[in-house]
């Protein structure tokens, strides 16, 4: 039929009288703006109602736990940070974490704890992404511009500390790769004294208004056992009643030790899976206010010279040293064989890698359990039944990020 | 003993039990190696037990591994309880192109997870509902997660015609060849091919049955 868009095709018609009803199939994506990147999706429509949905991923594959095979232990970190690149610490985080558990590494405490500052920093960031494009999917543009400028100022931060704005590779597996640069103590006093406003000021934007609650309120229903059903975790499980944070589950890096809460819901819907997000961004926020009053001098990697490269003064007296800098930049260290999984919680749900050494100077697999790629089959049952727009609703609520997703 | 142990150990009771699984410890985590036959039944018990989250499913290729002896590939099912918290995997060994029975009939969850192991390595799943490749090229062939898949010096071979070969690539690279890519197809880029509309056509078409 001539009206029907490209590509689109008509699966059954009825007629009765003048009137026909129709059940099509259409593709939405892989490049189109609600769908946050390459997500492609094959929908049945029956006028203006999803019937099914099915996800095609794949557009963003680069095959990096193949690359990761080929690298040293240490370039691996280069790679961790693209996938997810929202919350491009929480993968540097659960790589380190797991390799250093192979290593049975100890890292110092004053790393450990800029770790966690940078990661919940970073997980605000995350946040502010995702709900001002989600806002914009509705057609909220000005929310989109507000999120924007304070996730700027996290990047602000984090280019401080690194030195690049998005893919940052600052942890390394024993440490980070060098200490704090001079000011950051203040200008993260500043973010948090400044954010708690803000992040009021944006809420009151749309939680209690009306266009906002009868858009979002009961859409995307994801029931507690759907969200078991089909692996879902993070903020939208947690929107579902699945009481899971890997922070508090298991604790890793020294998260038993702050003060912080795990915002819950009930009812599963897209206003609740904003919601918990939102609060999520003030209870990270009071960990990384607890982390900042915790930051003591100290070293900030293993000292042991098989891990960590030596300090760079040292390489001009020490002949010792100029050796172990040399093994460690040409051939890096060489964990025991074993295997091993850390689970850790990224912005978007359980991050885990699964470690496998055969005691060379490269991982012999690296299986990176990202929640992004389950969460995806997530879209499907909470938009079935629903109209076309709340379909829309549902990918920004659930949140994925396709370099997550197709690794 | 905490109730996370108590669930635990109960897990790794029945499993050895009723279901012939061995124990193994892995840093501190619990694995239960089972024949490929009860897989189903193991995940259905813990499940049924209180392992509620399926986190992963994923396969480790042994082949380069040093001193490896036994089957080829390891398929590995990470199962997860939220309260109390506490974290099982199960390891099902299979050789190359022997399958596992799937466990998505049961779980959704696993659908992409089998998917991606089928795709990356060559692991068919016995009753998945829609057993095909989830992230690489429909026109990739291998799995390029198995050890022996080469990295790089493959020529890629796109849909329109084009094909990029390594070799001579790198001749162009080093001036002693003037072609960088060998040039089969007269396509432009962004012009597609009558057979890569058809893939496109074909996947639309066939598209979501599942």
């Amino acid at each position: 039929m001539s009206d029907l868009p490209h590509g689109a095709q008509v699966l059954h018609e009825e007629r009765s009288g003048d009137f026909s009803t129709k059940l099509m199939r259409i593709n939405v994506g892989p490049v189109h703006p609600a769908t946050h990147g390459v997500l492609r999706l094959v929908v049945d429509l029956d006028g203006e109602t999803v019937m099914g949905v099915a996800p095609r991923i794949g557009y963003l594959h680069t095959g990096f736990e193949k690359t990761m095979e080929n690298r040293t232990w240490q370039q691996v970190v280069t790679y961790t940070n693209r996938m997810d690149y929202a919350h491009a610490l929480g993968h540097d985080l659960a790589y380190v974490l797991a390799a250093e558990k192979l290593l049975d590494a100890r890292v110092p405490e004053r790393a450990q704890r800029i770790r966690v500052l940078l990661t919940e920093l970073n997980r605000i960031a995350s946040h502010l992404l995702g709900l001002g494009t989600g806002l914009l999917d509705m057609g909220a543009l000005t929310p989109f511009f507000y999120t924007m400028r304070e996730r700027d100022k996290i990047l602000d931060i984090l280019e401080m500390v690194s030195g690049v704005r998005m893919n940052y590779g600052y942890f390394r597996v024993g440490g980070l790769s060098r200490d704090l640069p001079e000011g950051f103590e203040e200008k993260v006093q500043a973010f948090i004294d400044e954010f708690p406003a803000r992040l009021e000021e944006y809420l009151a934007m749309f939680a209690d208004n009306p266009i906002w609650v009868n858009r979002v309120r009961g859409a995307g229903v994801v029931t507690r056992d759907t969200a078991l059903e089909v692996g879902l975790t993070g903020p939208s499980a947690r929107a579902s009643g699945v009481n899971y944070d890997v922070r508090k589950a298991a604790p890793y890096s020294g998260y038993e030790d702050y003060d912080f809460e795990v915002p819950m819901a009930e009812e599963g819907d897209a206003e609740q899976r904003f919601a918990v997000r939102a609060r999520e961004m003030e209870q990270s926020l009071r960990i990384v206010q607890q982390a900042l009053v915790r930051l003591e001098p100290g070293p900030i990697k293993d000292p042991d010279r098989r891990i960590s490269l030596p300090e760079r003064h040292e390489l001009e007296t020490s002949m010792e040293a100029v050796i172990f800098h040399f093994k460690l930049v040409t051939e890096g260290f060489h964990p025991p064989m074993g295997e091993v999984y850390v689970p850790t919680e990224s912005a978007r749900g359980e991050l885990g890698y699964y470690l496998v050494s055969d005691g060379g100077s490269m991982p012999y697999r690296v299986k990176v359990r990202t929640p992004s790629l389950v969460n995806v089959q997530a879209i499907e049952p909470a938009s079935i039944g629903g109209t076309f727009a709340d379909m829309v609703v549902n990918i920004a609520t659930m949140d994925p990020v396709m370099g997550d997703v197709d690794k | 003993m905490s109730a996370a142990e108590r669930l635990l150990h109960d897990a790794v009771t029945m499993l050895e039990a009723d279901l012939g699984g061995k124990q193994g410890e892995r840093h501190g985590d619990v694995h239960v190696t089972l024949d490929k036959e009860t897989v189903r039944e193991a995940v259905r018990r813990l499940r049924a037990a209180g392992f509620e989250l399926l986190a992963d499913v994923m396969a480790i290729d042994w082949s380069a591994y040093p001193g490896h002896e036994g089957e080829r590939f390891t398929v590995v099912y990470n199962l997860a309880s939220i309260d109390p918290v506490t974290r099982i995997f199960l390891r099902v060994n299979v050789e190359e192109d022997e399958e596992v029975p799937s466990i998505t009939p049961q779980w959704k969850a696993a659908g992409f997870m089998e998917r991606e192991v089928y795709d990356l390595f060559g692991i068919p799943f016995a009753g998945h509902p829609d057993l095909r490749k989830l992230v690489t090229p429909d026109d990739l062939e291998g799995h390029p997660l198995r050890k022996d898949f080469p990295l790089g010096e493959t020529p890629t071979l796109f849909n329109d015609g084009r094909f990029l070969d390594p070799a001579t690539f790198r001749a162009g690279m080093l001036g002693s060849d003037t072609g960088r890519t060998g040039w089969v197809g007269g396509a432009r880029k962004g012009v597609r091919s009558e057979q890569g509309r058809e893939a496109a056509e074909r996947e639309l078409t066939e598209g979501s049955d599942a």
